[in-house]
């Protein structure tokens, strides 16, 4: 049988006493094994996903545009900046944003009123932003990041890995060639295994957002040609209307530990109510349209099929507790 | 007259359906390959096979021990304590009366001895993957009580691009011929749990196991977990004792159990 490196029959790399080393092959005890996680910065959100995002492993947000995923993942470096006590990592993030430019203005936006983070006195001294334009740029990143992670920058390790998204990385390169789809699909399993590295090596989480594309055609059954191949807690999933998927098909399903997918829906609701921001207001016909947002629990494997109503106001995303038709829901002061 | 095979135990996944349709549960001495989507429950099964094989053999279990192999970083602690808690439940209320029993096993019968034995390996490459299993020859040689080893997922590693195909199959090949060889010599089961992907063929994509042509010809049984409208069920794809059949089962916030419709169950194919 080939052993294709000697040192490698004996060792792993693993994370000794805070440092990166080759240490002997030995199996662990479950009952070490890391189980931090980082808050979503709401304690409703945080129930959804049972305290938090879990260091060791790679979260993906899915939805389509003005769903929320950017946002999320700027809370979430602010959140890393707390200690543990307060539901954070006390760590510097990394944030590898393919779309541009990069949100700065809502990221300061999310700073101003933040009590929490001023355990840290310049937390943005603490965020690293690196723009990536093609799946190669990313993995040359992530060699680079190998670096970063063991010899940070400021005095924090850097403990929260956020890829903005994964999708836009992979949109114009490919054609729908069976080659293509194969070459492409490689691509996915060695930055999936990178960043599982990472997280793992460094005791990090691992955040990546993507877009969602409609569903086309066949059944949900073997030998679809379709997309529409059942992944997950839910038949189908929704989002304005339309019935969508997440981007990159089944092989980077494959490649994420957990698959969390926000959605907005705009209901028309008969209102008798004061009008409330976000809401347009069809006084000839008494209706008003209203904007839900939902996050859903696509799979993971530590948590149940679950969701949650959320709203995004300046302050940040907030999850909104499940409540009866006839309460009212909470009034932001000014919904984004 | 009483062969070896009938002698030999069984592993139970939790399900009475699923069981029924492995002939009683996962065989120690045979390499088993469990396929399915994402999120389907193939993580759920590998972490209950690893508590159940621990069932103690009072309780008609294999009193054993478990080697978990984890290479997508999908083993989650907190899951694990929650099936291992509803193991421990239903084993207990199933045996209820039998009060000396219960004493004689108190001390095994806590979630934290439970996870105490697994040893879980997590690994982050191919050469890792092939180092670990490498080392198991010496390992399961002073670790006697190991009756299952669970790889999840056990292609993971190898879906990236090689420069040298022939060099993949042959790892890959190589890699499975070795467990088969540690069942046979150290009387255990190994799962190995693996993705699916669609592969063109004859047209049309078809949905077929990771890296299926290279080597899971090495595998004894092939069984494929899917969706059937709502529910998850298990078919038994390949095995050369084994009828095809399928059976519905169901994840719990205790772990792998018997599915909740009133349907007909077990089902020839």
């Amino acid at each position: 049988m080939l052993d294709p490196h000697p040192t490698s029959f004996l060792s792993q790399r693993r994370l000794e006493n805070g440092k990166d080393a080759m240490v002997p092959i030995k199996p662990e005890s479950p009952l070490n094994l890391p189980t931090q996680k980082l808050s979503l910065g709401c304690p409703v959100l945080d129930r959804l996903v049972r305290g938090g995002l879990p260091v060791g492993s790679v979260t993906e947000l899915a939805g389509e545009s003005g769903t929320g995923k950017s946002q999320i993942c700027l809370q979430l470096l602010l959140a890393a900046l707390r200690p543990p006590s307060l539901g954070g990592l006390s760590a510097a993030s990394l944030y590898i944003h393919s779309e541009f430019p990069f949100p700065l203005r809502r990221l300061r936006r999310l700073l101003t009123p933040f009590a929490p983070s001023s355990v840290v006195p310049t937390p943005l001294d603490h965020i690293f932003v690196r723009p990536a334009h093609s799946p190669d740029d990313l993995l040359s990143l992530l060699t680079a990041v190998d670096a970063l992670l063991a010899r940070p920058p400021s005095a924090l390790p850097v403990r929260l890995l956020v890829v903005d998204s994964i999708a836009a990385l992979f949109r114009s390169e490919f054609d729908n060639t069976p080659a293509d789809l194969k070459r492409r699909s490689s691509l996915f399993f060695k930055i999936a295994a990178k960043l599982k590295e990472q997280a793992r090596r460094f005791e990090a989480v691992v955040v990546v957002t993507n877009q969602v594309v409609d569903v086309v055609g066949g059944s949900e059954s073997y030998g679809s040609s379709g997309n529409a191949i059942r992944v997950g807690n839910y038949g189908s999933l929704w989002s304005s209307g339309r019935r969508v998927c997440p981007a990159l098909g089944l092989s980077w399903a494959n490649c994420i530990n957990t698959r969390i997918f926000l959605s907005r829906s705009d209901d028309i609701v008969r209102n008798e109510r004061a009008l409330v921001d976000e809401e347009s207001d069809d006084r000839v016909h008494g209706t008003v349209v209203r904007t839900r947002r939902k996050m859903e629990m696509v799979f993971a494997p530590h948590l149940p099929e679950a969701s949650c109503e959320f709203v995004i106001v300046s302050e940040g995303v907030f999850g909104v507790e499940a409540q009866s038709e006839k309460s009212e829901t909470p009034s932001p002061t000014s919904q984004i | 007259m009483l062969s070896e095979e009938q002698m030999q135990k069984r592993i139970t996944t939790g399900c009475d359906d699923l069981d029924t349709i492995l002939g009683g549960g996962i065989h120690c001495k045979e390499v088993t390959e469990v396929g399915g989507v994402p999120g389907i429950g193939k993580t759920q099964l590998g972490i209950q096979l690893a508590v159940n094989v621990q069932i103690p053999v009072e309780y008609g279990g294999l009193g054993g021990k478990a080697v978990y192999i984890d290479t997508e970083g999908s083993f989650m602690v907190e899951r694990a304590y929650q099936v291992a808690e509803g193991c421990i439940m239903d084993t207990l209320d199933k045996f209820g009366h039998h009060r000396k029993v219960i004493l004689d096993c108190q001390e095994q019968m806590q979630p934290n001895s439970f996870l105490a034995n697994i040893f879980y390996f997590r690994i982050c490459s191919y050469t890792e993957q092939i180092a670990v299993i490498n080392y198991l020859q010496k390992f399961l040689a002073e670790q006697k009580d190991v009756k299952i080893i669970i790889i999840d997922s056990v292609t993971f590693h190898f879906r990236q691009d090689f420069d040298d195909l022939a060099l993949r199959t042959r790892v890959l090949c190589g890699m499975s011929l070795k467990l088969m060889e540690l069942t046979k010599t150290y009387n255990l089961a190994v799962v190995l749990l693996n993705q699916v992907t669609t592969k063109f063929t004859e047209g049309s994509f078809q949905l077929t196991l990771a890296l299926g042509d290279s080597w899971s010809h090495a595998c004894t049984n092939r069984v494929i977990l899917y969706w059937n409208g709502n529910e998850r069920h298990a078919y038994i794809d390949k095995s050369p004792s084994l009828r095809s059949a399928s059976a519905p089962f169901s994840v719990t916030s205790k772990g792998i159990r018997n599915a909740t419709s009133q349907c007909k169950r077990v089902r020839m194919m």
